[in-house]
């Protein structure tokens, strides 16, 4: 899409839930090799999980019951980024109305593969738990969100495999940008469970290496650029490009993806500081840093390292833009960050952030 | 709200119960068709009842001209044959689209959710080893939008897929109206797309939502919902690119609203509804006078239809337009409904006519609208909204107005 004319908005908050922990600081401070993992068999793979992440103690007993873990793991990461917002603040506390929430995930295949396979097993077809109903539908976890946080804004799910997160963050842009929100919670979460693993490694392609998996949430607050400067740097985003790879091999399409996405923020490849690829293990991961190293060359493609949380599918994006917020740029210039996407079902994404530091929007 | 570009419709793709082109659903909608009948789509054993507006059988292969219909999944080949609809119903050819800045937008409930329901089946045959992975890369929600750029040809367009649930077709009208508006794009196919699913059936037939025969919205004995599948797209172009090529208009995109209950997860609260149609209506720049026929969500659920109708009487101060359920001649076709909605509501005001509301006997007292039972009348109209709710609280209204105004 062509650039909007109003000053980029910006991130100005975030937080994550994942295998390091919660919170920005747990993504930030070196985080540490990967951590214990389990083994699961049918099929083969490992997995590094949240820890100790039960609903129902993280988020206490009322009305977690029977919340599902895709949901539940974007409740607790919303929670802690609106604690770290001033009260008085303006922004979702003070504004519910104007604050949208945009959140890319696939649901909970878990809860919707438990409730037929009940149904297919019972005596009557029937004979299901109607509490789970709620998980059978995409939008749960947004919906959750909202209400939990009492967020009553436009409330979107964005259904786009890898590439989620960046074009959640383009239809967070698209909402500020029309007046829609006055702010926007953006971001991406995904579980962890063994009827995610049969779908995310069932449609590997034959012989690719098996990827750890990984689960989480990460989340940003998108917010029109403030008239004052902010405390400390802010990340502006430039621009988002998402589009539709050929299927026998999607990421063909990214070197278009990203040169559209850089010529509409006005941004040539040689002032890109870092380039961030999904390093998805196997042949779509190859293919997308393969992409990256040649537009931008080696050191660009890989001077920031993917979180050590493994894979995180429908959160793959999300955890690229937080470890694109916690690199260690350059304190004193402005500082390019491209981060890429590739979808196996064929949806190709490319985001252009600049950050800033405090001095330099003073301008 | 003058500086942005006016965004009209110039292309409309219909699959339905009742139809399998904006045509056919236009004479369908005047007939006031009912497209209930048995499902057939997966074994009803054991429910008491099985009653769905069910697509017919038809040859999708013959309307695709570059996917297969059998490599991607139900739900995918009704959007990509709506879309390809849509696109010939415009007069667009492929080239033209791919030369132009485009947005593919698909909302949906359930994506994949049929081929999921067979991988169950075949997981509890074979255990993990036993799924199909052909079955597996259709399970996703993102191959909606993915299969409509597939078969358009479309590298350039942005593609996303909404998974707002029952409101998701206003949410991608409203995301294509937005992108147009301010010129970031030159086209946008926006619409829904669901199949039938064992699960979503099973679902809804727990929670006692489903009437057994028939959706019957308004009515003082409808017993709930009916589920339906089928899909919607409307082609969506700048009004300076729709005269530049001297297009046929069905309507104008006038605006939109959004809101979150941020309430309850399965009941709609009327306070979000209200504030999600002025929102629409303030979009618009209309006053509540100027609407003359409210497209409304109206599945058919004895909760939907009361809390609807107060919400239309608050907004509209006592006097709300007609407000008429297509469901009940549809079904509720999930993620494609409020999109099905917006076309119906383009081809009402293209053929001067209001679409009835049928199964009607008597008006509950709970649901104060005039809702145009079973016959539909000759109207001029000038302006309809068309409302779409989902669980989750997720609320989506769009306003649609006759063009030239």
């Amino acid at each position: 899409m062509s650039p909007v004319s109003a000053p980029p908005p910006v991130i100005t908050a975030w937080s994550a839930l994942s295998p390091l922990g919660t919170g920005t600081a747990a993504h930030t401070v070196a985080p540490p090799p990967d951590g214990p993992a389990h083994r699961e068999t049918r099929p083969d793979h490992t997995v590094h999980l949240v820890p100790d992440f039960e609903p129902r103690a993280v988020l206490g007993k009322a009305g977690t019951r029977s919340m599902d873990r895709v949901s539940a793991l974007a409740v607790a990461t919303v929670g802690d980024l609106l604690r770290q917002l001033p009260p008085d603040r303006p922004g979702p506390h003070t504004d519910p109305a104007g604050t949208a929430v945009v959140l890319a995930t696939t649901g909970s295949p878990q809860a919707m593969r438990d409730f037929t396979r009940s149904s297919l097993l019972a005596a009557k077809p029937y004979h299901v738990n109607p509490a789970v109903i709620p998980s059978g539908v995409p939008n749960c976890a947004a919906g959750l969100v909202a209400i939990w946080h009492r967020l009553t804004g436009p409330n979107t799910t964005i259904c786009a495999g890898r590439t989620g997160a960046l074009a959640a963050l383009g239809h967070a842009q698209r909402l500020l940008a029309n007046g829609r929100a006055g702010r926007v919670i953006v971001g991406a979460t995904e579980e962890y469970t063994p009827t995610r693993a049969i779908l995310d490694l069932r449609r590997q392609p034959p012989g690719d290496t098996r990827p750890v998996l990984g689960e989480g949430c990460a989340v940003f607050l998108l917010e029109p650029p403030a008239p004052q400067p902010a405390g400390g740097p802010v990340t502006e985003v430039l621009g988002v490009v998402h589009n539709t790879g050929p299927a026998s091999d999607p990421a063909a399409r990214l070197p278009d993806c990203i040169r559209e996405a850089l010529d509409q923020c006005w941004i040539r490849p040689g002032q890109v500081w870092a380039a961030l690829g999904a390093r998805t293990v196997g042949a779509h991961g190859r293919r997308e840093q393969q992409v990256l190293d040649e537009l931008f060359g080696t050191e660009v493609g890989h001077r920031v390292a993917p979180l050590p949380i493994g894979d995180t599918s429908c959160a793959t994006s999300a955890f690229q833009l937080a470890a694109a917020l916690a690199a260690p740029a350059p304190t004193t210039t402005d500082t390019i960050l491209v981060v890429t996407s590739v979808d196996v079902i064929g949806t190709v994404a490319c985001a252009v952030l600049r950050r800033r530091p405090v001095a330099a929007r003073q301008r | 709200m003058s500086d942005r570009n006016r965004i009209v419709v110039t292309g409309l793709g219909v699959v339905c119960s009742i139809a399998l082109d904006a045509a056919d659903f236009a004479t369908a909608l005047r007939a006031g068709h009912c497209g209930a009948r048995p499902v057939t789509l997966f074994d009803t054993s054991g429910f008491a009842y099985a009653t769905a507006y069910e697509v017919p059988p038809f040859d999708a292969a013959a309307r695709l001209h570059r996917i297969a219909p059998e490599t991607v999944g139900r739900a995918a080949r009704f959007a990509a044959v709506a879309a390809r609809m849509a696109v010939e119903d415009a007069g667009l050819t492929d080239r033209e689209l791919n030369q132009r800045r485009g947005l593919v937008a698909i909302g949906t409930t359930d994506g994949g959710s049929h081929e999921l329901d067979l991988l169950v089946a075949e997981e509890i045959v074979g255990g993990p080893d036993g799924v199909d992975p052909g079955l597996v890369a259709r399970v996703p929600a993102s191959a909606l939008s993915v299969a409509v750029c597939r078969e358009l040809g479309l590298t350039r367009a942005e593609a996303t897929t909404f998974g707002t649930a029952c409101a998701a077709g206003n949410y991608a009208i409203g995301a294509g109206f937005d992108a147009l508006c301010r010129g970031e794009a030159d086209f946008a196919l926006c619409g829904g797309a669901d199949a039938l699913c064992r699960r979503n059936f099973t679902g809804f037939y727990r929670l006692g939502l489903l009437d057994p025969e028939v959706c019957r919205p308004f009515d003082a004995d409808r017993l709930g919902l009916v589920t339906g599948e089928g899909a919607g797209v409307l082609v969506l172009e700048s009004e300076a690119a729709a005269q530049a090529r001297g297009a046929r208009v069905y309507g104008e995109v006038l605006g939109y609203g959004l809101s979150c209950d941020a309430y309850h997860q399965l009941t709609p609260q009327q306070s979000g509804i209200v504030r999600c149609m002025r929102q629409a209506l303030d979009d618009a720049g209309c006053k509540t006078g100027d609407v003359d026929l409210v497209c409304a969500h109206a599945t058919g659920t004895r909760t939907n239809d009361s809390v609807e109708s107060s919400a239309l009487n608050e907004v509209y101060g006592g006097a709300p337009p007609p407000a008429v359920g297509i469901k009940s001649m549809i079904g509720h076709t999930m993620g494609a409904a409020s999109a099905l909605g917006a076309i119906a509501s383009l081809l009402a005001i293209t053929h001067g006519f209001v679409p009835p509301t049928v199964n009607h006997v008597h008006t509950d007292p709970d649901c104060a609208v005039d809702c145009v039972p079973n016959t539909a009348v000759e109207a001029d109209l000038r302006i309809v909204q068309n409302n779409g709710f989902a669980f989750g609280g997720n609320n989506a209204v769009v306003v649609l107005g006759r063009y030239p105004s």
